[in-house]
């Protein structure tokens, strides 16, 4: 039984690996809502133009990453990363340096450009809440880690990631432009204060499950997966107080079957026309400056981006160094 | 311990139906075992040549307790999985076949529906909003929304649904050899039914709830999908803890040394059943 299940798995993955291994060029991301986006405004766009097919496939994973590039056999072409794991893999030579005479990056936002990645859009983690399902909505950091005036489940990022350390500095009362170095001490002792109620939600699907069957009528979201909810009929409240910005980056693995056309795409897919669409779509930021002129203004204004006032940057050089430290502890917490 | 399997049953035959198994035996060898061989091995020698991450894993209390949670999660799936599946296996191994042949049918059909697609089910129901709260409520059972998922209860529930074929199957096996006329004359010499259960058909179905135990054990030992949907982050098990260091810390080495540690455990409780429990011998 164990054997045949292990060789019927085996035959899937190889004929999966066959598939990838054909001229089309493949785009890796996270899935859901937000792949469906990518595929649509970049993708298609890109096949459209470039007569080159784009495979999608997902989710992103580092370890499958890591794996092809020490095998030599790298089935990804694209990969849309988080912003501080494309520090961290360029500095370990597990990503393509980026061909900036076919990709433009004058008109990057500068923040999320590296030799290796330049940005794939902008997010904040901000405090959503499902207003059918209680009588108030926590409006602050602070406010979501209160279970005495908001008792009930709240919901947070499960992996360690930029996010969740932060807002619990925040909401223990570090300023905001005092957060890094990050005291982890604090945090995860601000954080002890309510992990009997969190439930972790590990991919953005399951933070809009949680939020829509008020499993937990609050949390810590991606903005993006916030307006997608709305959309459906969700009464989502969101609260910008603090929110907290990352962006997301486009890699090509080292030793990519495709480099070429990956370069092509990745020009296609920042391009300002590729990034205001995909933003509209999604309620993501576009990292292309020239992007805003071509967006509707009302829905412009609604985008992280322009939620500065009380905004805070989480800094990515600080997370790519500290990755590994701060990953090890986090999940050590968890299972405690 | 697919091979295992393999070259066991190579043992009890002749030598020259070898050849047969050798298509078989080379995938795994080169899909299987060579890349866990390559991942163990990494795990003395990342990030430098040493035991040290035998030594992180095994001195630290975070992780004692991921090991330890995985054997008190796999023994209560599998207490609770032989006391559930018995009756049933008992009542089909009793039932005219026609009937017993429908709801072997049913058993089974569940067995090849998607594990996922069963697991989200799962969360569907359980969770504090689900049906099964919403009905417990609506009757006026319950006030608060009980905690089924997200915990042990949670995984318990899960796995035991996942595993219960495992142990009826043999049970069933195992009870229909039993001949019905020795519980007659266990009734006969004034045996209750308690007695005659407890006295006689136990005992001899014994051996059918060992080989259903441990395989649910060993089983449950190395599950990764169903914890890590419906249990929490205290509930973390071996497998979770091994995709944890491959996929998010990018840390083979301790990788590979969780998944040794799961390894050994499973092996030698496959020793266990081999010198125990072998069919084969007749015991």
């Amino acid at each position: 039984m164990k054997s045949r299940l292990v060789i019927a798995l085996l035959s899937t993955t190889l004929l999966l690996a066959g598939n990838a291994a054909a001229e089309d060029l493949v785009f890796t991301s996270w899935g859901g809502t937000t792949q469906d986006a990518q595929k649509t405004y970049w993708a298609d766009a890109f096949t459209a133009e470039s007569n080159i097919a784009v495979t999608q496939d997902g989710p992103t994973d580092y370890g499958k990453i890591k794996a092809m590039v020490e095998a030599g056999n790298v089935t990804w072409d694209v990969v849309d990363v988080e912003g501080d794991y494309a520090v961290q893999a360029g500095n370990a030579g597990l990503l393509e340096k980026l061909d900036f005479s076919v990709i433009d990056k004058t008109k990057l936002d500068p923040r999320f450009v590296t030799d290796y990645s330049v940005g794939s859009f902008y997010y904040s983690f901000v405090i959503g809440c499902n207003k059918d399902a209680v009588e108030a909505c926590p409006k602050t950091w602070a406010d979501l880690f209160d279970t005495q005036k908001f008792p009930g489940k709240r919901t947070f990022y499960k992996w360690s990631a930029p996010g969740v350390i932060e807002a619990a500095l925040l909401a223990d009362g570090v300023a905001a432009d005092k957060l890094y170095p990050l005291d982890l001490d604090r945090a995860f002792r601000k954080l002890d204060t309510i992990k009997a109620d969190i439930v972790w939600w590990d991919s953005g699907a399951q933070s809009q499950q949680l939020l829509a069957s008020a499993e937990a009528p609050f949390g810590s979201f991606w903005n993006g997966r916030l307006t997608a909810l709305a959309e459906t009929g969700v009464t989502v409240e969101t609260s910008w107080t603090n929110n907290i910005t990352a962006a997301d980056s486009l890699v090509v693995p080292k030793g990519a079957k495709n480099k070429d056309a990956a370069m092509k795409f990745i020009a296609q897919a920042t391009s300002d026309q590729a990034q205001a669409q995909f933003a509209t779509a999604t309620g993501y930021a576009p990292i292309n400056l020239d992007a805003s002129t071509l967006m509707d203004a009302e829905l412009r204004s609604s985008l992280p981006d322009m939620q500065a006032d009380t905004q805070v940057n989480a800094d990515m050089g600080y997370w790519a160094e500290h990755r590994d430290e701060i990953g090890t502890r986090w999940y050590a917490w968890q299972a405690k | 311990m697919a091979v295992t399997v393999a070259t066991g049953a190579v043992k009890t035959k002749r030598e020259g139906t070898f050849g047969y198994l050798l298509p078989a035996l080379l995938l795994i060898a080169f899909f299987f075992i060579v890349p866990v061989l390559m991942l163990l091995v990494r795990s003395v020698l990342e990030p430098e040549p040493g035991l040290q991450n035998y030594a992180v894993l095994l001195g630290s209390t975070t992780y004692l307790r991921v090991f330890l949670n995985t054997f008190m999660v796999a023994g209560v799936v599998t207490l609770v999985s032989i006391v559930i599946g018995y009756p049933v296996a008992w009542l089909l191994a009793i039932m005219p076949e026609r009937w017993s042949r429908i709801v072997l049918a049913i058993i089974i059909l569940s067995m090849w529906t998607n594990l996922l697609a069963r697991t989200y089910a799962w969360m569907v129901l359980l969770q504090r909003t689900g049906v099964v709260n919403k009905t417990l409520m609506g009757l006026g059972l319950i006030d608060q929304p009980l905690a089924l998922v997200n915990n042990l209860v949670g995984v318990t529930i899960g796995m035991t649904y996942i595993m219960l074929p495992f142990v009826i199957l043999p049970l069933m096996g195992v009870i229909r050899a039993i001949d019905p006329a020795i519980l007659r004359a266990a009734a006969l010499c004034g045996a209750g039914r308690l007695q005659c259960f407890w006295r006689v058909l136990l005992p001899l179905s014994l051996p059918g709830i060992a080989a259903g135990a441990l395989m649910v054990f060993v089983m449950s030992l190395g599950y990764f999908v169903t914890p890590a949907l419906l249990g929490g982050t205290a509930n973390m098990m071996l497998a979770e803890l091994v995709a944890q260091f491959v996929q998010s810390l990018v840390n083979w080495g301790m990788g590979g040394a969780a998944a040794l540690v799961l390894l050994v455990v499973t092996l030698a409780l496959y020793a266990v059943q081999l010198r125990y429990f072998n069919p084969a011998r007749g015991t």
